[in-house]
Parts: structure tokens; sequence; C-alpha cells
């Protein structure tokens, strides 16, 4: 007896905070089933300099050669391999603040960022940070070094900024 | 286990208290606490999502009936559950070597090491004396508790 309340009282629980917790971000349910939030989580509102672009868009950004392409993973990785010519801001314990200092980019250039792919959000978060310090076109390729390389484009294997 | 009326209620002001202000600081930014549960690579994006919703009303709320004292074994037992998970969710983290914040207060969240897991072992702690206490004292109905 004591278990059954016990678990009814549980339930209740859960059950009154889905429905308020559901009911209060209304606004935020309507947009996901608009097909939101479904690469990362934050509003185009709230970040208006932020856009999402495909590998087709990444080309040719990288083809028309007025963009910067960033790479957002560690060191470590990105002398393994990046895209041609890309920078690297490894998104980690503060460096991006240091780093982007001394590259000295100006908030008109168009960035590309980019990590290792859809998996990991070092690039949503850098582009963030980007959006803070005034860049006015980032752009972030989601599918990143993995489709990059399965596509056979330009990859280098040097320092490209140092 | 405490069994020290005083106590157990500190315990409760003390737990409540921290879910409380730990679930305020995500309901205030739910895009925030769903990308924080995304950057633990665990579960797919909707889950995320959806878990960023309900979750920090769960805490609240269970927070706010154990300081009451309503229905406080059920609260103090989903507290120890949530605890429990998030004591998995850091260990599992890691031991996968993924260095990110662990978004459990907000933007005054300490990184995912094992600080944290001691903070959540002394959480763990409190939520399961309170849970296992026959204290029925400073409660807002003074009923017989639930376990016997």
């Amino acid at each position: 007896m004591a278990q059954k309340k016990l678990v009814q009282q549980i339930v209740f629980i859960l059950i009154l905070s889905s429905i308020i917790g559901l009911g209060a971000n209304f606004h935020l349910i309507k947009k996901y089933f608009q097909g939101e939030f479904r690469q990362s989580f934050f509003s185009s509102e709230k970040f208006p300099s932020i856009t999402f672009i495909t590998l087709a868009e990444a080309e040719e950004l990288f083809f028309s050669k007025d963009t910067i392409f960033i790479d957002s993973r560690p060191e470590g990785d990105y002398l393994v391999g990046h895209i041609l010519g890309a920078l690297n801001i490894p998104f980690e314990q503060h460096k991006e603040v240091k780093i982007l200092t001394r590259l000295d980019l100006s908030p008109e250039e168009i960035l590309v960022v980019y990590c290792d792919g859809s998996e990991c959000q070092s690039s949503v978060e850098l582009a963030k940070f980007l959006d803070a310090q005034g860049f006015k076109s980032i752009k972030v390729f989601f599918g990143g070094w993995t489709e990059w390389v399965q596509a056979g484009l330009p990859v280098s294997i040097e320092n490209d900024w140092k | 286990m405490i069994g020290n009326k005083y106590l157990v209620f500190y315990f409760r002001i003390i737990l409540g208290g921290v879910f409380i202000w730990a679930g305020l600081l995500k309901i205030f930014d739910p895009l925030g606490f769903a990308e924080t549960i995304a950057n633990f690579r665990v579960f797919p994006q909707w889950i995320s999502f959806f878990l960023a919703l309900m979750l920090p009303w769960i805490e609240v709320i269970s927070g706010v009936f154990l300081i009451l004292g309503l229905f406080r074994h059920a609260s103090a037992l989903i507290l120890s559950l949530l605890l429990a998970a998030f004591l998995v969710l850091i260990v599992v983290t890691i031991m996968r070597g993924i260095d990110i914040d662990c978004g459990c207060f907000g933007s005054f969240s300490q990184k995912v090491d094992y600080k944290l897991i001691l903070t959540d072992c002394v959480l763990l702690f409190l939520s399961l004396n309170i849970f296992f206490s026959k204290s029925d004292h400073f409660v807002l109905f003074r009923k017989k508790g639930i376990l016997p």
C-alpha cells in the first residue's frame, strides 16, 4: 500500500512538472515542430548573424575565395588534417579569446566555422562567441571535417595560420 | 542515517533550496540547457530538447514540495534518482574524456570533474537521508509518512 502511494505521488509530481514545463515553453515546442532546433539549440532571433550551411554551400564559399574557414577543433586534430587554408581557433579553455585577438580579423569578413561533424558542438559555440565579438556573417558548416573529407574536397596538413 | 528532526529539516531546506535554485536558472534559459544536455553526447537531439523543458520543473517542484513537507518521500526519491543519474552521467563523461560544463546551475555551472562527483554524492546523501527518515516534523500536512 505504502509503495503504491509513493508511486502515485511520484507520478503526480512528474505529470505536474511536465504539464507546466511543456505549457510554459509552448512557443518553443511550436518552433520545434516547424523544424527548428534540429541541429542546434539557439533561436535565429537571438543570433541573427549565424546561419547553418550545407556541404554544397560550404564548397561554393570555399571556391569563392573571399571566405575565411575556421576550424574549432583542438590543435591536435587540426594538425592531423583540416580544410585547406582554414585557421584554427580551438574552442576550449578560453583559448579562442587570445587567438582571435592575435588574428585581428575584420568583423565584416564572411566566416565559415566547422568542427568534426554533426556530433560536435564546438563550431556552434565558437559561432556564438564570434557573434558576441561583433562578427556580422558567421556560417556554421555542420557537416564539418567528416563531410568535407568524404566529398574529397581540398585539405591540408600544414599549419595554415602560423 | 541521521534521524534528528532538526537536521532532517535542515537537509530538506538545503536540498530543496539547491534544486529550486538550479531549476530556476535553467527555466529561464531552456535552449541553453538543451544545448548543455546535447553536449554530453548521450541523448538524441529531440530527447535533449524535451528533457530541457521538463527537467528544471521537476527539480523546482520537487524542491518546493520537499521544503513544504508535501509528498516529501516521493520528492526525496525523485531527487535521489536524479542525483544518481547525474552521477552516472558525470562518471561516464569523465571516462570518455569530454571537457564540458555540467550545466547543473545554468551559467554558474562548473566543469565536469571529480569535485562535481563529490558535490553530487553529498546531495545524494542528504536526499537518501530524507527519504529514509521517519521524521514528520515541520511539514505542511502532518500526516503519517509513507514509509512504515
